[in-house]
């Protein structure tokens, strides 16, 4: 019984252990899907069809980096207002810049301001007015449709500056654009800020444990604020990458992102209840979500079956998660 | 016949044997001790029987039968019930709430052997010396202290009228008083045939109320002594083989320069505290458990809401408003319950170490070197000999005890000047308690002030120069060098508790710390 020699124990448990890596599940699922499309329908796995998949997916997957950290710092954290504060992003950006590069850096420095207001703004009611993250990031969502439709009076002005648009579809690298090479960029960048500085391990700690947190002289409040700054500037960061995808802006650009974000984080392995979880696996997440929304549209399926499709993997995720949670006790 | 066998149990997490073929024997009626350093595995033979780990081998006889425990149900099914090291009751609901928590209706569907009503007040009753007046079954968990969870806790068990009742360090955050409670519905259990297995890490209680007891070492029974024949030293030298007993404190040459005053410091809970900690000397905090000492530790800490009074840390003057400020000004506190106040359990063993002293080994908040922390982290593990898997492992993959070493290894390395520690040795093996000692002893004798509150009387008389003894959030009376016997600390708080005071000095600490 004991004479198994401690090494091989190691190694298979550390085999068993990356088996049961939400990362590596996730991985592994986004290339079943590829396969399963390229088998059903030719080309779908060809190179340049996967630059395109993880364009799109570039997007969902630079909102959910503010998402993963809201999620990350604990106390019920989510925000539901990224995908409007997005739109906002783009709105505004599209204003400023109105198709000139000579505008630029406005165009994107005045959108991220005003998305680390809002941040701010959710932070301070989430942490001085106590009330609940979910609340308040709803009612945040309501006062920016609101500012949306004061801003634009109904119909959204302006443009994409050139430099944007070609960042996002110019295939620059590899047969790569640029957004990609940001995006992976921010991936290495958002990774070592949480894993190697002291505002993410105190991220990881305050979700974790705030009562402990305080005990330990973590700033929590700050902490708490800071993840939802830096929620609305990564949403208006994606608003902006889109605005370069449309060139033109729609009052509803990207309304749509915030529920898929939370499923990015949720298929990347991050606890729900915080304080567990990273960004990678967030933003394999949202390759997954890409890839599978392709294969659908492939596939011909109306967004009706679509919808069910999507939710019944994410729930099917989260039961294989949760199951194997269990199992390691 | 025995009423109860297990042998060659086996569990094993990844690389770590908790238990290599342990095995025990319980008979009816009696009060089994299992003891056994940190991380012998006392406690998951405590989880095999009551059905909450899965182990990978054993074979358990029950009556003479061989039976399986499939899991906590089972457990209660068989009579089997368990108090757990760690707090487990529900804050947000009432202490009735989760005394009726998880027990099942019977099968027939009409009998229910839920607790009734009258049966919680009455096992509610049986624990009020040790509750004190305020709680009853409407009481809202969250407000009542450790100790008085734990007694909550004990009820719960109790209240299940089981024939085998597993405490497992059930009695280390209560004050003597409470344990003698304890006692004494232990001792009423067993005489209606219920066994008792009994898991502390302080002898004297294992002495007291043990009648054989089976002694772990690495997840093996090395032996089963009867307890009235073996003396205390033969029992800690098969638990941890020889060491050094803790000796008692040596008077310290204490000098008239005061590292830590406070004056007149209040907050809620605590009133017009006045203390003087003067360099090498350490200052304990006596009386009843739940009398302010706590609530005083937090208040020094900043971590209460609006403290008032004055406090001065070698004649600078400071002020601990939060507790970012107060670690900045060089406090430090091990707070009295790792689980919610001092671990961050999902991560990893390696950031609990590193978090509060991060930022000393950063330039800017910038860049972590995982070499550096895996140095100073590998450092405190062995300086306090925390056993433990990996630095990477989660902390829940630690023992009770090292776990609370942890918590005590983290804000060593922050270096700090004031020391503050509620019950810091809590459900720690004697060795380590030893190593916990040595340390707190060189730290006072290195200039640092260390306040201690213990729920033990035998660590306040073994470490503390002098000792405070608190009631109703104020200082009442001070014991000093020889007068700290756990005679004396009883009957100080006690005699208070009476009304009776006065018998004891009643001078301001100022006035007695230069003047032994
Ligand atoms: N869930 C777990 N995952 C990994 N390792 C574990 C887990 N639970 C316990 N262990 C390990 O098993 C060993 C035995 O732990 P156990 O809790 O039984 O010790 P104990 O005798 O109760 O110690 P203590 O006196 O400190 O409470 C320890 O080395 C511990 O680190
Ligand atoms: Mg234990």
């Amino acid at each position: 019984m004991s004479a198994v020699p401690a090494t091989t124990d190691r190694t298979a448990a550390r085999l068993r252990q990356a088996a049961r890596n939400p990362v590596v599940i996730a991985s592994l699922i986004a290339i079943a899907l590829v396969v399963v499309g390229q088998l059903v329908s030719p080309g779908f796995g060809s190179y340049n069809q996967i630059i395109s998949m993880l364009r799109i997916a570039s997007f969902l997957g630079i909102i959910a980096i503010g998402q993963t950290i809201v999620i990350l710092s604990g106390g019920d954290g989510i925000d539901l207002s990224v995908g409007k504060v997005a739109t906002l992003g783009a709105i505004i950006g599209a204003r400023v810049m109105d198709g000139t590069d000579a505008n630029l850096a406005g165009g994107i420095l005045i959108p991220l301001v005003v998305g680390a207001a809002i941040g701010l703004v959710n932070g301070l009611g989430i942490v001085y007015l106590r009330i609940p993250p979910f609340v308040m990031t709803l009612g945040m969502l309501g006062v920016v449709q609101g500012i949306i439709l004061a801003y634009t009076g109904g119909t959204a002005a302006g443009r994409a500056a050139p430099f944007l648009t070609e960042l996002v579809n110019t295939r620059w690298l590899l047969g790569a654009p640029g957004v990609l090479f940001l995006w992976v960029l921010l991936i290495v960048v958002v990774t070592l800020v949480l894993r190697r500085t002291r505002p993410g391990w105190n991220l990881y700690a305050v979700g974790s444990n705030r009562t402990a947190a305080r005990l330990s002289g973590i700033r929590v409040n700050a902490t708490v604020i800071g993840a939802y700054v830096a929620s609305g500037v990564c949403a208006v960061l994606a608003g902006l990458a889109l605005l370069g995808y449309t060139e033109s802006v729609f009052l509803n650009l990207a309304d749509d992102y915030t529920l898929p974000s939370i499923a990015a984080v949720v298929i990347g392995g991050t606890l729900i209840a915080g304080g567990v979880g990273g960004y990678l696996g967030s933003a394999i997440g949202a390759v997954v979500l890409s890839v599978l929304q392709s294969l659908l549209t492939t596939l011909n399926m109306p967004e009706s079956h679509r919808t069910i499709v999507n939710g019944v993997i994410l729930l099917a995720l989260l039961a294989l998660y949760g199951r194997q949670r269990k199992l390691r006790s | 016949m025995s009423l109860l066998t297990m042998t060659g149990v086996s569990k094993r997490y990844g690389g770590v044997r908790a238990l290599d073929g342990a095995s025990f024997e319980l008979e009816a009626g009696e009060v089994h001790g299992l003891l056994g350093p940190n991380g012998s595995g006392k406690s998951t033979l405590n989880k095999v029987l009551a059905g909450t780990v899965n182990p990978d081998a054993a074979t358990i006889v029950l009556d003479g039968r061989p039976v399986e425990i499939r899991g906590p149900r089972d457990a209660a099914a068989r009579g089997i019930a368990a108090v757990y090291q760690q707090l487990s009751l529900v804050d947000s609901m009432t202490v009735g709430q989760n005394l009726v928590l998880g027990v099942e209706p019977s099968r027939a569907g009409f009998v229910s052997n839920r607790a009734s009503a009258a049966e919680i007040d009455a096992v509610l009753e049986r624990m009020r010396r040790g509750l004190g007046p305020g709680v009853t079954a409407g009481t809202e968990v969250s407000g009542l202290s450790p100790g008085q969870q734990q007694l909550v806790e004990i009820a719960k068990a109790v209240l299940r009228k089981p024939r085998i009742l597993i405490l497992d360090e059930a009695t280390a955050s209560l004050h003597r008083d409470q344990v003698n409670l304890v006692f004494e519905i232990v001792r009423e259990l067993t005489a209606a045939g219920t066994c008792v297995v009994f898991t502390s890490h302080r002898l004297e209680e294992v002495r007291t109320i043990c009648d054989r007891a089976t002694i772990l070492r690495t997840g093996r029974t090395v032996a089963t002594v009867t307890v009235a024949e073996t003396t205390e030293s033969e029992l800690v030298r098969v638990m941890v083989g020889d060491v050094a007993q803790p000796e008692r404190r040596t008077a310290t040459p204490s000098t008239d320069e005061v590292v830590l005053r406070v004056r007149n410091l209040s907050a809620p809970g605590v009133h017009g505290i006045d203390l003087d900690v003067h360099r090498g000397e350490i200052l304990g905090l006596g009386g009843l458990q739940g009398q302010g000492q706590s609530e005083l530790l937090l208040a020094l800490f900043g971590a209460t809401a609006t403290p008032s009074g004055e406090i001065d840390v070698n004649g600078r003057r400071v002020t601990n408003s939060s507790v970012v400020r107060a670690t900045g000004n060089g406090f430090a506190l091990v707070p009295g319950d790792r689980g919610s106040q001092g671990l961050f359990m999902q991560r990893s063993i390696q950031e609990n170490l590193s978090i509060v002293s991060l930022r000393r080994r950063l330039l800017a908040a910038l860049g972590i070197s995982m070499r550096k922390e895996r140095t100073v982290a590998e450092d405190a593990v062995q300086r306090l000999r925390i056993k433990i898997g990996g630095l990477d492992d989660p902390v829940t993959t630690l023992s009770g005890g090292n776990a609370q070493k942890i918590v005590i290894a983290k804000w060593l390395l922050n270096e700090p000047a004031v020391v503050l520690l509620d019950d810091p040795t809590k459900g720690v093996d004697i060795s380590a308690k030893a190593e916990i000692y040595s340390i707190i002893r060189e730290l006072s004798s290195a200039g640092v002030a260390v306040i201690l509150n213990s729920s033990d009387d035998v660590e306040l008389a073994e470490l503390c120069d002098r000792v405070v003894v608190l009631y109703e959030g104020r200082v009442r009376t001070h014991l000093v060098g020889d007068e700290i016997t756990s005679e004396n600390l009883v009957s100080a708080a006690l005699l208070i508790g009476e009304g009776d005071q006065g018998t004891v000095e009643e001078q301001p600490a100022a006035a007695d710390g230069g003047a032994r």
